[in-house]
């Protein structure tokens, strides 16, 4: 995991400026992460490539979420690296601000802004962040609505339409910044069975279109048929990392096998 | 039949008279509306020095609304419109508006501090994912969502100050209380004329209460149900 093609510049201690050669779109870097005496991420290292759809499954507390919320700096860790495209991102905030825009997020319980409109949402982020000007984000937010199958619904506000339009609408308001990555913290975990479909099938469609894609999730059909990498996380630990196929039919690790025979139908 | 010259007032007299108190009834509403303009602004600095992580911003608002709250609003009128003659002189009006509005800002700091906390933290991450600095998620996506929750209490704070600028007559500002006073020892119908002053008040104070219930509706456009 840990290779040092780490090219430093040397005689400044306190300022390292650290680029990586052949550097993986997102490296994530022996984070560590405590809730008090809790210990909930351990040393966890990742990379990512370009157009890569990385799948973390595990049992709720496995840290997996956390894992993502790092990732974004919405936890601080204390000793962590994060790289986006070979460079480290720093921890002070106009970095994080910028490095954000890069990394659109999508939560569990859609987070969208009650007191805006559907395409208020998704015209936030381009008209106060990017500095866009209205009428081309307009342009832009309504675009985006139409690929996640909400053309139709402009000017409602959230609390009039379903959870899985919710989530479609917080996917588009996250693309709207022009992401590099996407970051899918249980985007289903809220929904009523019958509205998972229509939230993965947009996120299939994003996979295809080239997304790359870390998804924390527990829906098995998912991880099997759209991940190009499936990583089973436990107690702060990444147990095991594999193609679906391999994870799926193949577990190498006890407690892989242990968490998918739990989870998946029998036969 | 009560005759009706049991009452020992004149009570007929109260609509002739009502509008001797129109001049008073501006004052009052002059120095309420200052007053709480005043409070509502430095109100909301309170509040965001109140949940700032900076150490020294949050002890001063915590110490201001202590004092404030603390103690009378007759003590601080007076603080201000005598206790401060050695240093400076304020007049009446001023000291009014003064002392009501720096009384108002630390309820009102309490009020938004109150419904800024009632917002999900999911919307501060949020607003921070799309790269927003803390001010202007606070600015663009709490802030009005923490508004109009504190709407309700905002109005009943309003309406507080109103009657509470009643205390300016112990200054001589010529507001209905004083107005009333005057009347009262000039022609002895003391009911009459603090029935009269007590209309004033009621008039006023339903206005706001109806305008106040009319924003709050208009507020509720985005949502479906009163969550």
């Amino acid at each position: 995991m840990t290779t040092t093609n780490e090219v430093t510049i040397k005689n400044k201690p306190r300022k390292k400026k650290t680029v990586l050669k052949n550097a993986p779109y997102l490296r994530i870097e022996k984070i560590n992460k405590w809730y008090g005496d809790n210990h909930v991420l351990k040393n966890i290292s990742l990379d990512v490539k370009k157009g890569e759809v990385v799948v973390i499954i595990g049992a709720s507390g496995s840290g997996k979420s956390t894992l993502l919320r790092c990732v974004n700096f919405l936890e601080y860790t204390k000793n962590g690296k994060i790289y986006i495209e070979g460079k480290k991102i720093s921890k002070n905030e106009a970095q994080i601000n910028k490095t954000r825009q890069d990394l659109g997020m999508v939560f569990q319980h859609f987070n969208l802004f009650p007191h805006m409109n559907v395409l208020g949402n998704v015209m936030e982020g381009l008209v106060h962040v990017k500095k866009v000007d209205k009428k081309t984000a307009k342009e832009m937010a309504l675009a985006l609505l139409d690929q996640v199958g909400l053309s139709d619904k402009p000017d409602v506000y959230p609390s009039m339409i379903s959870g899985g339009q919710k989530q479609r609408v917080a996917i588009a308001r996250a693309l709207a910044m022009d992401p590099k990555i996407m970051l899918f913290d249980e985007p289903t975990s809220a929904l009523d069975p019958e509205l998972v479909g229509e939230v993965l099938s947009v996120m299939t469609d994003l996979a295809k279109r080239g997304m790359t894609m870390l998804v924390v999730t527990h829906e098995m059909w998912f991880a099997r048929e759209v991940a190009d990498r499936v990583i089973y996380m436990d107690e702060g630990v990444i147990i095991e990392e594999s193609t679906p196929e391999e994870m799926f039919t193949n577990p190498a690790h006890e407690r892989t096998q242990a968490f998918l025979k739990q989870i998946l139908p029998q036969g | 039949m009560i005759p009706l010259n049991i009452i020992p007032w004149d009570l007929s007299v109260i609509p002739s008279r009502f509008f001797l108190f129109s001049e008073a009834a501006w004052y009052t509403l002059q120095i309420t509306t200052l007053a709480v303009l005043f409070g509502l602004i430095f109100g909301l600095i309170v509040a965001l020095g109140r949940l700032s992580s900076n150490k020294i911003l949050s002890s001063l608002s915590r110490a201001y609304i202590f004092l404030i709250r603390g103690t009378p609003l007759l003590v601080q009128l007076f603080i201000i419109y005598y206790g401060l003659t050695s240093i400076v002189t304020i007049d009446p009006i001023p000291s009014a508006v003064i002392a009501l509005g720096v009384h108002n800002a630390a309820y009102i700091a309490e009020i938004f501090r109150g419904s800024i906390q009632s917002i999900h933290y999911g919307q501060m991450e949020a607003a921070r994912s799309l790269g927003m600095s803390k001010g202007k998620a606070m600015w663009r996506i709490i802030l009005p969502q923490a508004f109009k929750r504190a709407v309700p209490s905002l109005g009943n704070q309003l309406i507080i100050a109103l009657k509470d600028s009643s205390l300016a007559s112990t200054i001589a500002v010529p507001e209905l209380m004083l107005r009333g006073r005057q009347m009262g020892s000039s022609t002895f119908m003391y009911m009459e004329m603090f029935i009269i002053v007590g209309i004033w008040y009621l008039l006023m104070t339903s206005v706001l209460s109806y305008s106040i219930r009319a924003i709050e509706k208009k507020l509720q456009v985005s949502d479906r149900d009163n969550n």
